[in-house]
């Protein structure tokens, strides 16, 4: 198992800063959802830095990102399933973290 | 190379994958996008393996963003780690001999220019400390000498990453690396020096730590390289492998170095801060040659 980076969107979509976008090394794996104002992460393109956990805590000061288990996450955005169409992404199921990490 | 050839020829759709459609659709294409628009938009780069958290990898991506017209441009660079991501782009990339890189960039921009009189293509150089200081270093030098008209950007890690962290001529004295074990004995070459020397008209050191100046000082710089002549951003883009930074603190090695001795600079020749006003008026106002 392994870690990647997860947005609260709860919490992001107070803000919507848009600093871990920018921040992420990585392409197209922070994404932006402009109609529900978050951010969210493309799993299988995320290789877990952390970058965009030290962006949102000491940056942007808002604390939406951790890192939890792929496993721990249901219905997890995956790029190479749902590709890149923002249009689509209101049609997807809702990313869930599982109970037992959510305290 | 053009937006017609990225087009997918219709009998052929079905066939192409996922990503490329996506990109065709939903790409950076026909309108500059913002780095605030990062992660609403099919960037150009796609999947690679180069390391987690690596500020190389964010250095490019961000390079992609700021490049005014990626269906005109034409990518050249050499054995390094940028190139392992330079590859996955959707431009033509030019994978040079180490050392050439600058030869190369500069008959292909010539023959560019007599192909394509009237649309102007854009050939950017990345490659790192190694490729552009130390074995590329008389390419590069006699390209800005001749005045070639495209951009060199190094990508500076102040190591040899790729082969596992021998010294570069842009290393720091007293560098420790681990095939450098008694530190590195001779200064970081000073490459804007010499490009300044060789009077090459926008010359800018940066870091990662400001996105959307990266993105705006490529577009400086390759609309510069159309017009006037040869451009160099020093990009100091650590290596969080050789260097053992971890990588949430990758952006923060960033920032201390900046504060350091990675200050941004921006030098520009009247020349070219006359053409950027006359193109974009507003912009340029904001370019001022500043010493950090
Ligand atoms: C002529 C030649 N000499 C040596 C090599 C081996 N080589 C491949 S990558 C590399 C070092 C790259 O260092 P740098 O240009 O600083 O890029 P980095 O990997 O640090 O990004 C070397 C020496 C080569 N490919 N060709
Ligand atoms: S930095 Fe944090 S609050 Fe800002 S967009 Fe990213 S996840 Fe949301
Ligand atoms: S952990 Fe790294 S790769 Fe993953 S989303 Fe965050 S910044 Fe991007
Ligand atoms: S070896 Fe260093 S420069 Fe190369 S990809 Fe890894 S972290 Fe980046």
């Amino acid at each position: 198992m392994y870690l990647v980076a997860h947005v609260d969107t709860s919490i992001c979509s107070e803000t919507a800063c848009k600093l871990c976008t920018q921040f992420c090394p990585e392409t197209n794996t922070i994404l932006y959802d402009n109609d529900k104002k978050t951010a969210f992460v493309a799993v299988d393109r995320c290789k877990a830095c952390e970058i965009c956990v030290s962006i949102c805590d000491t940056m942007a000061k808002h604390h939406a990102i951790k890192m939890i288990m792929i496993s721990d996450l249901e219905n997890p955005f995956e790029m190479s399933k749902a590709g890149f169409n923002p249009a689509k992404w209101k049609e997807l199921p809702e990313t869930v973290v599982l109970e037992k990490v959510a305290k | 190379m053009s937006m017609d050839n990225l087009k997918i020829s219709p009998a052929l759709e079905k066939y192409m994958t996922k990503e490329y459609r996506d990109l065709v659709e939903r790409g950076p294409y026909g309108k500059q996008k913002k780095v605030s628009e990062m992660g609403t938009f099919k960037e150009i780069i796609e999947e690679h393996p180069m390391c987690a958290g690596c500020a190389m990898t964010l250095f490019i991506r961000l390079t992609m963003i700021g490049l005014p017209n990626p269906e005109h441009t034409i990518l050249v660079g050499t054995a390094g780690c940028g190139r392992l991501a330079l590859s996955q782009t959707s431009i033509p990339f030019i994978y040079g001999n180490y050392g050439d890189t600058n030869a190369v960039a500069s008959g292909l921009k010539r023959g560019l220019e007599m192909r394509f009189p009237e649309q102007p293509k854009d050939v950017v150089v990345m490659a790192g400390d190694g490729g552009l200081a130390d074995i590329g270093f008389s390419t590069v030098l006699h390209s800005w000498f001749r005045k070639e008209k495209f951009t060199t950007i190094m990508l500076d890690n102040e190591v040899y990453g790729n082969t596992g962290g021998q010294e570069s001529g842009m290393t720091q004295r007293g560098a420790i690396l681990k095939m450098a074990p008694k530190g590195k004995k001779y200064e970081k070459m000073d490459m804007l020096g010499l490009a300044k020397t060789a009077n090459v008209p926008y010359i800018v050191r940066m870091t990662v730590t400001n996105p959307t100046r990266v993105a705006s000082v490529v577009r400086k710089a390759v609309l510069i390289a159309r017009e006037i002549g040869p451009t160099f951003i020093q990009a100091y883009t650590s290596c969080n492998i050789e260097y053992a930074i971890p990588t949430p603190k990758v952006i923060d090695d960033a920032k201390s170095l900046e504060a350091e001795r990675y200050g941004f600079q921006e030098f520009i020749s009247d020349e070219a801060k006359a053409f950027l006003e006359s193109i974009e008026p507003k912009k340029a106002k904001a370019t001022k040659s500043t010493e950090a």
